[in-house]
């Protein structure tokens, strides 16, 4: 590499062009070597679950995997430099980066564990998910509250301050779930399961996911302010999760019958893809309620510089609902493939798929009301907030107040 | 297709956006109570919770078994009628607007365009120009047309977008479709079939009753077998089952787990639940006033009656194993499994009901044996089970025989009751079981005697039953369900998906670029518009601008853009 290079180097030119590109390929590949060696591996995949993964052969074929990718990417990209200009590779990279950075930091606290013989189910309080996730509590509140003070004192220290933040808290967040993933199987292989799996679990999932929404909305639309409203609402759910964890829920259980199932790992993220984005949705929601009542006051222009336009955040909501959507709809869908291979039924009228559908009808009467009737604005944003708490109502209520065949998460 | 002029009026009405509107909020709002009021349940419950006025309110709203209800019914009927008009209204016109793209468009059209820019090239040819846009359009489905001396260039992006639409709405409709065709020509139904044996009908519920439906074959439950983890929590539970149809065995010993159901004949067999299909079990009543010990044989779901007291045991349920936490809160946790256990319902003149959890072996703690325990339920509730020590070891004969002498004794001496002659009743009693060879651990056998002296005489009940014996049998719980409407559900949900994928990701953006000759100069206008997602159109439309202006300055170094 000349010098000329080495001084333009940026974390701009390797998500560009040939690097990215290449980087995409690698990724690729990895990730069929790690399918190939589930399906055609020497043992197959079976009750070791995870653990089937952590093996050196596992790693060799990820590893070839991996470099065929790399050497095809290379080639290609270098014989045919248009294919580096491609969407899909320069928007999906940053994500498998993240990826793998959580991977990386599991893997860096794993190494932190006590030794196997200290490692009791019994006692599971010398695990070091639970530092991870405290951590990640008292960086979402510090987000929570830089968020905030960006409001009054629009520093641009203050901004990348609660930015940073907002992002170390879904890596330990994120980190942390892996890594209790894995701290199950230490417990005992058979006890070993995704940490989807009750309601304490996804509630840091939830964090990590409505974050990390926000996060990509932010820096695509440069919507600072809408920041602290998001936040705030991850922070009232930092404060359930802790009283969860003082209740005793934090604790790594086995899995009933009913939810071993790879069905599991598949339809629970995907239904928090829904509500982390009505999350962010309600807080744009907010933010535009309180713009327009600042407006309406005639108040402080400092203040409403910082914040996005009525109509930005009008289209905010929008967008964050056009994700929560169809992703919401999807996982309804696959929860009921998963209901007719368990339940003897796609559809059971159960609490929480009725809720279900009714987060799906109210959401759906938005899109309605604001593409059929030009509605926008201020009862848009009331919409969204509104739908939100039943949003919340379908994801907490229906464990606390409701039963049915989802009692996996009770309280 | 022309339709009666009284019917325009409806039509127009049932495709409204509105009514879809209220359609929608109603459904939401009747599935909010169907979640609140629970469904289909017994009869009597709903009375005891509502009193008869309410009960008979609700009853004819039809609301204990809203979703079946014909309201209800009603409303998703015209949610349909509703999709049908609305697609039936849209669809062509759509079709007819994704294929036809106006490219001519009146300047007063375009100069209202939200995202508008004008460009005038100095010394510009207008064919290179044209090259040079449309070089920079790429990635974008042009058209062009001539008309009085302008260019019109169209160009589009998600042209299709519309049949996200239709895709979204038909999916709506073939999902209904889907599912009633299930509620009319499928089934549902449980069949509990205890181990060994064969069953072939199902029951469901029907309103707040239960219906019955035969099954064309029969089902043999040839084993059920349960894994519990350490916890006392079940980890796997299974069934092996034989379906016979018509006399054959055409399905063998097939096992089949939660998650993994057995497909028959169009019909899925679910393992969904399992329980007690009538243990036998042998109890031991050791009488307190006479001292004998008598044994009992009964079966689980049975009553068992003492001819003499009156007093009767209603075997509820049977359990091999009954882990506990031990620990007390706060502390680590610590599951003990405290062995075999019987749970029946106590009745007799005189005594007040109360449910019972008697078992098998000694309470052990620490090495040491605490004697018998029982669990006691006064409200009949679970939740509700206090633990009562017995004292005695129930397994050891000598523990029961120690006590009854060390009774008999102190029932002669019955003045005296002073600690030293209750000492030396304890001590004659010691020697009458055990003679000169006091075994090791008699001051344990003393301790539990003593514990039971005291803690036996609190029992109203005029034996003490522990259980002796069992030979376990389960039922296994299964769930058979046909669906023919079930793949017409799958092809509507997988268009629902990919038609919000268009919808939402692929909106349509359109772009109009007039091109004019004037002299020795282009003027150009380029107009742009979508109908969602204005935030990244917005984006859009000014990278398009960039390479369309550096586009210009490459091509021509001498015209400048203005």
């Amino acid at each position: 590499m000349t010098a000329m290079t080495a001084t333009h180097f940026s974390f701009e030119t390797i998500n560009r062009g040939l690097p990215a590109f290449a980087r995409f390929c690698t990724y690729l590949g990895a990730i069929a070597g790690i399918t190939a060696y589930a399906m055609y591996g020497p043992s197959g995949y079976g009750d070791e679950g995870l653990l089937y993964f952590l093996t050196p052969s596992s790693f060799a074929w990820i590893g070839i995997g991996a470099l065929a990718g790399l050497a095809s990417g290379l080639t290609t990209g270098m014989t045919k430099p248009s294919v580096t200009e491609a969407k899909v590779a320069l928007n999906l990279v940053s994500w498998l980066d993240g990826a793998l950075m959580m991977i990386l930091l599991a893997a860096f606290w794993s190494a932190l564990e006590p030794s196997q013989s200290l490692i009791t189910y019994t006692d599971q309080s010398n695990l070091i998910s639970g530092r991870v996730i405290m951590t990640m509590n008292i960086v979402f509140l510090s987000s929570a509250l830089l968020y905030i003070t960006y409001l009054f004192a629009p520093a641009s220290i203050v901004g990348n301050l609660a930015t940073a933040t907002a992002w170390i808290g879904v890596y330990s967040g994120g980190s942390a779930l892996l890594l209790r993933w894995y701290e199950s199987y230490l417990l005992s292989t058979e006890i070993g399961h995704a940490p989807v799996s009750n309601l304490y679990e996804v509630f840091i999932l939830l964090f990590c996911i409505t974050t990390v929404i926000y996060l990509s909305l932010e820096r695509r639309y440069q919507a600072k302010a809408m920041g602290a409203f998001v936040m705030a609402l991850v922070s009232a759910g930092v404060f359930f999760g802790i009283w969860l964890s003082a209740r005793g829920h934090a604790d790594i259980k086995p899995l009933v019958p009913a939810l071993q199932s790879y069905w599991m790992k598949i339809h629970v993220p995907m239904n928090f893809v829904g509500y982390g984005s009505f999350a962010v949705a309600c807080g744009a929601g907010m933010a535009y309620l309180v713009r327009d009542y600042l407006e309406q006051k005639g108040g402080n222009a400092r203040l409403l510089a910082i914040f996005p336009s009525l109509d930005q955040l009008d289209q905010l909501a929008y967008k964050a609902v056009a994700i929560g959507f169809p992703a919401f709809t999807l996982a309804t869908i696959l929860g009921a493939a998963w209901a007719s291979e368990a339940w003897g039924g796609y559809w059971s009228w159960d609490p929480k798929e009725t809720w279900a559908l009714i987060v799906l009808l109210t959401y759906g009467a938005y899109l309605h009301v604001r593409v059929s009737h030009g509605w926008k604005g201020r009862s848009l944003a009331w919409w969204t907030v509104s739908g939100f708490l039943v949003t919340i109502f379908c994801f907490v209520g229906v464990n606390m107040y409701l039963s049915g065949l989802h009692s996996y998460g009770r309280l | 297709m022309k339709m009666p002029v009284w019917f325009k009026p409806w039509f127009d009405r049932l495709s409204s956006m509105s009514l879809a509107i209220v359609l929608l909020v109603l459904l939401a709002l009747a599935s909010v109570i169907g979640t609140i009021l629970k469904q289909n349940q017994v009869q009597a419950d709903y009375l005891t919770q509502f009193g008869s006025l309410w009960y008979n309110v609700f009853l004819s709203l039809g609301l204990f078994d809203m979703y079946h209800a014909g309201w209800f019914i009603g409303l998703l009927g015209f949610l349909m009628l509703s999709l049908v008009v609305c697609l039936w209204r849209h669809t062509p016109r759509m079709i007819k607007d994704m294929r036809k793209r106006k490219v001519i468009i009146a300047d007063k059209s375009l100069q209202r365009f939200h995202h508008l820019k004008h460009w005038k090239l100095n010394k510009a040819e207008l064919t290179q120009t044209i090259e040079t846009v449309r070089s920079c359009l790429s990635g974008w489905e042009q058209k062009t047309a001539e008309d009085g001396g302008k260019t019109y260039i169209r160009a589009d992006k998600g042209r299709r977008n519309k049949w996200g639409y239709i895709l979204v709405h038909g999916a709506i409709l073939i999902i209904l479709v889907g599912g009633w065709i299930g509620s009319q020509y499928g089934f549902r139904g449980t069949m509990t079939i205890v181990e060994g044996s064969t069953d072939n009908t199902i029951s469901f519920v029907k309103g707040t009753g239960t219906g019955h439906l035969k099954m064309p074959f029969d089902i043999r439950c040839d084993d059920f077998f349960i894994d519990f983890y350490p916890t006392g929590m079940p980890k796997a539970f299974r069934s092996t089952l034989s379906i016979i149809d018509h006399g054959k065995v055409v399905v063998d010993h097939k096992k089949i787990i939660v998650n993994e159901p057995l497909y028959y004949k169009g019909v899925r067999i679910y393992q969904a639940s399992f329980g007690d299909g009538g243990s036998d079990i042998q109890l031991k009543l050791f009488h307190l006033g006479t001292g004998k010990i008598e044994t009992v044989k009964t079966k689980v779901y049975e009553t068992w009656r003492d001819p003499k007291t009156g007093v009767s045991l209603e075997i509820t349920n049977f359990r091999p194993f009954n882990i506990e936490n031990m620990a007390n809160p706060g502390e680590p946790k610590e599951f003990k499994d405290l062995g075999p256990a019987v749970e029946f319902i106590l009745r007799g003149p005189g005594l007040k009901p109360v449910k019972v959890k008697t078992f098998m072996r000694p309470f052990v703690m620490k090495g040491q044996d605490r004697g018998n325990l029982m669990l006691v339920s006064l409200t009949g509730e679970d939740s509700d089970y206090e633990p009562f020590s017995l004292g005695l070891d129930f397994s050891q004969p000598t523990d029961w025989k120690l006590y009854r002498n060390f009774v008999d004794i102190l029932k002669k001496q019955k003045k005296d009751n002073s600690k030293t002659a209750n000492f030396a009743a304890f001590k004659s009693a010691m020697s009458k079981v055990f003679g000169n060879k006091r075994p090791k651990n008699f001051q344990q056998i003393g301790g539990r005697v003593i514990q039971g002296m005291s803690n036996l005489s609190q029992v109203p009940w005029p034996f003490i039953p522990v259980l002796e014996d069992y030979d376990q049998v389960y039922y296994t719980g299964l769930e058979l369900a046909q669906d023919p409407g079930m793949n017409t559900v799958w092809v509507g949900s997988a268009a629902l998906v990919i038609g919000l994928c268009i919808m939402f990701y692929m909106p349509h953006r359109k772009l109009w670029l007039v091109l004019e000759k004037k002299g020795n100069n282009v003027k150009i206008s380029l107009g742009g518009m979508t109908t969602r997602n204005k935030l990244d159109f917005e984006q859009e439309f000014h990278e398009l601008l960039t390479k369309i202006e550096q586009g210009f300055d490459s091509s021509s170094s001498e015209g400048s853009a203005t």
